[in-house]
């Protein structure tokens, strides 16, 4: 049978962001693929060399929308280890609470763009609806709904009062009978369990070869989340399970991530009854001394990593960004292998791809 | 803890291998070995220890020479640190044992003009295709070379 | 006559487009978010589309980068007129944070003719319908 190549991207309708497949199929079956990321490439590595410390909390909180707090986090944890800071408990708690909350609203969105992808609109209206009830709560303890602006050098420059926290727990419960009424539709939803389950197997060997991160990996067996086996900020304060699965379907992504989403509410509420009192930040030096550190978080994509290097001036000689979603792409190819091509959509939603993230 | 026996074993098999002393913020070990032994180091934690866990390869321009840092988690963080002159820099691709550095390598080939040998895709990575600014992360300026 | 039945179905079912030239995505979910119920664009008229042929409206999101820019030329060139560009976000007005990457040349307005400017970082999806509603009256 002849060879077909079907171009997707840099525009598609799949595509939130620029990225471009060209898809090899022979009748409906995908042979192979490749691959062109780089369209979002701003050099920010680059741009962050040539600005201080505090101003690369701006940057770097735009590296990617979606996550945009756990980079600030990533970052600020690394600088304030070069400065030998410790940052207050009542300080890591809030930093830990946007970190959950931003994962709660990044799996949201991908359960809405995963189920637009396969045709379910009804889910994607329903999930994003009730994710706004995340970003008002993100928009009322720090001003914006997408860029919070939260981490400073040294801590976190919000707060709130007990009003304002009952308030949050209100909401937070309400949004979890939200979620676990979300999670009970496309489990039983036999449509959207068809056109997942079986789609876009990966083996743990796969995973592993590739050094996939993330609810991707979790969701093929692989039991690492750096919140338990690395804890920052206060997650060694805190106790959570880490969600795996076996299959590494898109269905087990799925359960994966709502799973995630559930345990990520439990943590917001522990976060918040068991608030200490005390100061939010500690001052930091505007110099930092030389030295390097490479400071690693679970992002909601997986395992982010920040290296960075001082000359013990007031801007970094060097941060490089390792983002979750790229070993996600290297492996891309050996997943949509021997795939029909009606199931593309299922595996590219499925793997939840931020390529501002991957290109930075 | 499994990196201070991989740190361990890494000693007793590449002598010249040099140990950061230390306690490094955050708790990473930095092991600095040169730039033949890194497929045999990355052989060993392969084979040895079932360490495929490579979470990037950072490269960057000191001003005095090229440093490429393998980032591993083992269970903790361990990096191995490789030194290359600035000019004409090549060592060997690891992607024969951790296809997953792939994307590593085509990064810093890319960023500083390093050459992999036995890297398969010698494609641009993630500079467009009409790029002509030379390689991004070489320190130009003479201001930008540190003492 | 014919021109006042155009100008009124341009009025009341303006169909957008949305590419994103390089941007973090901030702006690209907030754009997604007007489709949803709590701002629900729809009820002025307005879909989202999957191809350039379908629609009147291109929101452009991020700065453009170098790799993006001959793609975005092709997608306005394919847009029927008349059309509108909307530069949705400080990135696509001005570069934004970006301005001065090696690889950013700037706003969208480099490329593209824009008919309106959309500040915000992300551009909130009150403004942005603000924006589209002035835009729509102005015709």
């Amino acid at each position: 049978m002849t060879k077909m190549i079907i171009p997707i991207g840099p525009q598609h309708p799949l595509l939130k962001e620029p990225l471009s497949f060209q898809l090899t199929v022979t009748g409906e079956r995908i042979v192979d693929s490749t691959l062109r990321i780089g369209y979002v490439y701003r050099g920010i590595e680059r741009l962050a060399q040539e600005r201080s410390y505090v101003q690369n909390l701006h940057l770097l909180e735009r590296v990617c929308g979606i996550c945009s707090h756990i980079h600030t986090t990533v970052y600020c944890q690394g600088v304030e280890a070069l400065l030998e800071l410790e940052v207050p408990p009542r300080g890591l708690y809030l930093r830990t609470l946007l970190c959950e909350l931003e994962r709660i609203h990044s799996h949201l969105l991908w359960m809405g763009v995963l189920a637009e992808n396969v045709g379910f609109t009804t889910i994607f209206m329903y999930a994003w609806r009730d994710r706004e009830i995340v970003l008002d709560i993100m928009e009322e303890l720090s001003g914006g709904r997408v860029a919070h602006a939260v981490n400073i050098v040294g801590g976190v420059r919000i707060d709130l009062d007990e009003e304002h926290r009952d308030s949050i727990l209100e909401r937070l419960d309400l949004l979890r009978g939200k979620v676990e009424d979300l999670l009970g539709v496309v489990q039983h939803e036999r449509s959207f369990r068809a056109r997942t389950q079986g789609v876009g197997k990966m083996s743990l060997e796969q995973v592993r070869r590739h050094c996939v991160v993330g609810p991707v990996a979790r969701a093929a067996g692989l039991d690492v989340d750096l919140r338990r086996d690395a804890p920052y900020a206060a997650y060694d304060r805190l106790a959570f399970r880490v969600v795996t699965a076996q299959d590494g379907d898109v269905w087990a992504c799925t359960w994966v991530r709502m799973q995630e989403a559930l345990e990520s509410l439990r943590l917001c509420r522990q976060l918040l009854s068991e608030l200490p009192e005390g100061p939010l930040a500690v001052k930091a030096a505007r110099r930092v001394p030389a030295g390097e550190v490479v400071s690693r978080a679970e992002a909601p994509r997986g395992e982010l990593l920040y290296y960075i290097r001082s000359d013990g001036s007031d801007r970094p000689a060097r941060i490089k960004i390792r983002t979750p979603t790229l070993p996600v792409l290297s492996v891309l190819p050996e997943q949509l292998r021997g795939i029909h091509t009606a199931d593309v959509p299922a595996v590219l939603s499925g793997v939840d791809l931020c390529i501002a993230c991957a290109d930075r | 803890m499994q990196v201070e026996e991989i740190v361990h074993a890494l000693r007793k098999v590449f002598p010249t291998a040099s140990i950061e002393p230390g306690q490094s913020p955050l708790d990473e070990a930095f092991v600095a070995l040169p730039a033949n032994c890194i497929l045999a180091a990355v052989k060993l934690l392969v084979e040895r220890f079932d360490i495929y866990h490579l979470s990037t390869i950072t490269g960057q321009d000191t001003g005095r020479e090229i440093e490429l840092l393998y980032h591993f988690w083992a269970g903790g963080g361990l990096t191995l640190r490789i030194s290359l002159p600035r000019e004409g820099a090549h060592l060997a691709s690891v992607t024969g044992l951790i296809p997953g550095a792939a994307f590593y390598e085509r990064e810093v080939r890319e960023m500083l003009g390093v050459a992999f040998d036995g890297l398969a895709d010698q494609r641009p990575f993630l500079l467009p295709d009409d790029w002509d600014g030379g390689h991004p992360l070489l320190a130009h300026r003479p201001e930008e070379v540190p003492e | 006559m014919l021109e006042r039945i155009v100008r009124w179905a341009r009025r009341r079912s303006p169909w957008v487009l949305h590419f994103n030239s390089g941007g973090c995505n901030g702006c690209d979910i907030e754009i997604l978010d007007l489709l949803t119920p709590r701002y629900d664009v729809e009820r002025l008229g307005i879909l989202k589309q999957a191809s350039p042929r379908h629609a009147d409206i291109l929101l452009c999101t991020g700065p453009v980068t170098r790799q993006s820019r001959d793609r975005l030329r092709r997608i306005y060139e394919q847009m029927p007129a008349p059309n509108w560009v909307v530069a949705v976000g400080s990135c696509s007005c001005s570069g934004g944070i970006f301005h001065g990457g090696q690889s950013v040349l700037g706003g969208v307005d480099q490329i593209l003719p824009v008919d309106l400017y959309l500040p915000g970082c992300p551009c909130r999806p009150e403004a942005t319908i603000d924006g589209l509603v002035r835009l729509l009256e102005m015709t």
